[in-house]
């Protein structure tokens, strides 16, 4: 075979070679994004929806006001009604209790968090500062202060020995110590706490919150009012210091109001062995129990999300449905450079809009709702630029764009719309629905092991472990604390990015 | 290095197939297939839908890896290129665009990826007839208006490589004229050019060389102009008004005499001057003489015919491949 010889001078492109760089890779795929009419169309119905949906769910929420809430030092609601044996305290000095018994005195079980224990408080008004250390029945000894300050004492079983308890006012300062014997002392912590000068009152007090068990199952849910009323017996009173007026009163604070129709009123017994015996109801803790009225005003997120999910998907899997994913790869051979563009681009899209639409929302939704009653001191006014509210609305943004990388990733997996947006819907909304019914325990480990979790970053209301709570799905309620479950979307999205990494890279385009 | 300024500088406008392997599943779609396109040429490579054609092309661009064997654009595997469309233009599939996206936006977001000037959309634009087309959303484009806007983005970054897959596919006759034209021109600037067909007829006043291709096996890699002189061989084409007469005649005088259609024949075994002196003595009409000059087409089928395992299975689409 013969080729006719050639003097063919090679040809050389005239365009100036300039190196490929991740900026110019990070323009050309925003240059496919906005291009595409329909996209932006997606992503601004996104936002209005979320906008709207927020805006729709706090028209829907009203409240009458309940009877007036009272507020702890540090501006939250709290309850603050317990039996209280109380004298005064001038300056410094020193109480001393042993705990002996508590018991159930209501017949329907003793609450974990039941509380019996000597406290030093700025007053008798509730919500007033105080400090005090207890012994509970399932969480050992505790020294709280200011309802959210809670400290772990040593664990201690009531029914087996009893438990001394001793809280020393030394200047501004307050000492917790925690003894089994009266002997040996260990401190459980030192707090100063503001508003506790000059005279406040110290003595023996007994609170035992209502605790409700919820079982639930497919198509119900039963809750079971636990006691509210519990008998503690103390021993080995002792008292030290400057005391203005007289020996012991009694005092049940926050009656008549506390628990409403079922309050009864508190007694306390002294024999003549010194053996003192409160029975009482009422807890010293933060309430946990009023909507939250962050969380509800993000109910467009929900919404607004699908539409993330559907852009997510579609940036990528057209690209594969028209075959122009292998131009992509043609202009660009780094496929890992190409899905790091595609990531960002996306991520940077969805989070923008997402926060727009989140901040907008919120601001929105949170007039309303004060307009609706929910107003300060029941519920908090909120900041945009404070937190739980900033969290809230960054969070949200966030929850948007990580679902989107979960949906561009899953596309490039799976190369097909319709399978990725069916794939992230069961895994970010389905269990979300499914919490509402599915049994309690089975649905709470659906919201801390799914991607759903991270709903909880819109979560207003603190939930602390010293109060006993049934975390119920449907009350808006996440196990997770708000960051650990955007951590739980996190962990979602860069698995799947992992994945389609190793997947565009090993396959044919 | 001398690696990287004179090897490379020799070799930057061509495309080695080096014993290429690429099999899906228990598809062997290109089995051991080497060739080479040089500058200045336009190579057609040639097979029956499901020959290959394709996925060798998506090997040389590093769309697809192979099995074994070696794809090398000017000497390097296509992921080591770091400015890929100023060394190779590719259209695979003139369809892969997205419908609600903008013939010119096509353009832009590929030449973003390399930096290049926005002039040079506009350039390539005007240079394949779709200036005002380009203004207008993909998914309205006829296949004609694809394909042009398929080698607009081919020729954006003013490669010395281009890999058309199918491009005639789809053009009306003004656009075929058009895109020989375009890439006669682009060859005589010494651009390595590879163009595949189905069809060798599109290939006809194209190609310079082929590379034919059945059941992803090489079975030819040829000049043009050498196939067509074996082809054509020594045969004598003869128009006349008396058919019958001048194949006696002729054949009695030692032609072999083939039937073209009613009135033409070829001859061989006989020069040309010696058959006008023949039919001149015996008065037998005659309008044309001259040396019969076969088609792309005829030189195809008789190197097909030779093929003997490829034209023993008749050529349809993928199952024509599978083992």
């Amino acid at each position: 075979m013969t080729t006719p010889t050639k003097t063919v001078q090679p040809y050389r492109s005239a365009l100036h070679p300039t190196r490929a760089g991740f900026g110019r890779l990070l323009r050309a795929e925003w240059t496919k994004f906005w291009t595409v009419r329909a996209w932006l169309l997606v992503l601004a119905v996104a936002a209005v929806v979320t906008v709207v949906i927020s805006q729709m769910g706090a028209s829907g929420s009203t409240t009458g006001g309940g009877p007036p809430v009272v507020v702890g030092p540090g501006g939250e609601v709290v309850n603050d009604s317990f039996r209280f044996t109380h004298r005064t305290l001038t300056g410094d000095g020193t109480i001393t209790a042993r705990v002996t018994g508590l018991k159930d005195a209501s017949g329907k079980g003793l609450g974990p968090w039941t509380k019996a224990g000597i406290i030093v408080k700025s007053s008798l008004k509730q919500g007033s500062p105080y400090v005090a250390v207890m012994a509970t029945p399932a969480h050992g000894v505790r020294m709280q202060w200011n309802f959210t300050h809670d400290t772990a004492g040593p664990s201690s079983d009531l029914a087996k020995a009893p438990q001394w308890l001793r809280l020393k006012r030394l200047g501004g300062k307050l000492t917790g110590y925690a003894s089994v014997d009266g002997e040996k002392w260990t401190q459980l912590g030192e707090v100063g706490v503001g508003g506790m000068r000059g005279t406040v009152q110290v003595g023996l007090f007994l609170a035992a919150p209502v605790h409700e068990i919820v079982h639930r199952s497919f198509g119900g849910t039963s809750e079971v009012a636990g006691s509210g009323q519990a008998t503690g017996t103390f021993d080995r009173l002792t008292f030290q210091g400057k005391s203005t007026a007289g020996g012991w009163t009694d005092t049940d604070i926050g009656a008549p109001t506390a628990d409403g129709p079922n309050s009864q009123p508190g007694t306390t017994t002294v024999s003549p062995t010194g053996t003192y015996t409160l029975t009482g109801q009422g807890d010293i803790a933060p309430d946990e129990n009023s909507p939250d009225t962050v969380q509800m005003s993000f109910q467009g997120v929900f919404m607004g999300l699908l539409f993330m999910v559907a852009l997510g998907t579609l940036f990528v899997t057209t690209e594969y449905k028209r075959g122009l994913i292998r131009t992509t790869f043609t202009a660009t051979p780094s496929r890992l450079k190409v899905l790091a563009a595609k990531t960002t681009v996306i991520a940077a899209i969805t989070f923008t809009t997402g926060l727009l639409a989140t901040a907008i929302g919120f601001t929105l939704a949170q007039k309303t709702l004060r307009s609706n009653g929910f107003k300060s001191p029941e519920f908090p006014d909120l900041s945009l630029l404070e937190n739980p509210a900033l969290r809230a609305v960054v969070g949200s943004a966030v929850l948007l764009s990580l679902v989107a990388v979960l949906a561009l990733s899953l596309g490039v997996v799976l190369r097909n719309s319709a399978g990725t947006i069916a794939t992230v819907v069961v895994l970010v909304i389905l269990p979300q629905i499914l919490s509402f019914a599915l049994p309690l325990p089975v649905a709470q480990w659906l919201l801390r092991v799914t991607p759903a979790a991270a709903f909880a970053v819109q979560q207003g209301v603190t939930y602390y472990p010293q109060v006993q709570h049934n975390c119920l799905p449907e009350s808006g309620c996440y196990p997770l604390s708000p960051y650990n479950g955007l951590a739980v979307l996190v962990a979602y999205a860069a698995a799947a990015l992992l994945l389609a990494a190793w997947t565009v890279r090993r396959r044919d385009a | 290095m001398s690696h990287t300024t004179g090897a490379t500088d020799a070799a930057e406008a061509t495309i080695e197939v080096r014993d290429l392997r690429k099999r899906f599943g228990r598809t062997l779609a290109v089995d051991g297939l080497s060739f080479t396109v040089e500058p200045g040429t336009v190579t057609g490579f040639v097979g029956p839908n499901g020959a290959g054609k394709s996925t060798t092309m998506r090997t040389v661009l590093g769309l697809d890896a192979p099995d074994s064997g070696q794809a090398l654009i000017g000497g390097r595997p296509y992921h080591a290129l770091r400015t890929p469309l100023l060394e190779v233009g590719a259209l695979l599939d003139a369809a892969a665009l997205h419908p609600s996206r903008r013939g010119r936006d096509h353009l832009r977001w590929l030449a973003h990826s390399h930096g290049l000037p926005m002039r040079r959309v506009d350039e390539v634009l005007e240079q394949v007839g779709m200036e005002q087309a380009s203004r207008r959303r993909a998914g309205g484009y006829s296949l004609g208006m694809r394909q042009r806007l398929g080698i607009a983005a081919a020729l954006l970054g003013d490669p010395p490589v281009l890999l058309l897959d199918e491009p005639v596919n789809g053009l009306d006759p003004e656009g075929i004229q058009w895109i020989r034209t375009l890439l006669r021109h682009l060859a005589s600037e010494g651009r390595a050019i590879l163009v595949s067909s189905h069809l060798m007829s599109e290939l006809e006043d194209t190609a310079d060389h082929l590379v034919v291709i059945g059941r992803g096996r090489l079975i030819a890699d040829t000049a043009v102009a050498d196939l067509l002189t074996a082809a054509s061989g020594d045969r004598v084409r003869l128009r006349t008004s008396s058919r019958t007469e001048a194949m006696e005649l002729l054949a009695r005088e030692g032609g072999t005499v083939a039937v073209i259609d009613r009135d033409t024949l070829t001859v061989t075994g006989l020069p040309a001057e010696r058959i006008v002196e023949l039919l001149g003595a015996s008065r037998v009409p005659f309008a044309e003489v001259g040396a019969h000059r076969a088609t792309l087409e005829e030189a195809y089928m008789e190197l097909t015919r030779d093929a003997v395992e490829f034209t023993s299975t008749p050529a349809s689409d993928a199952d024509e491949v599978t083992r």
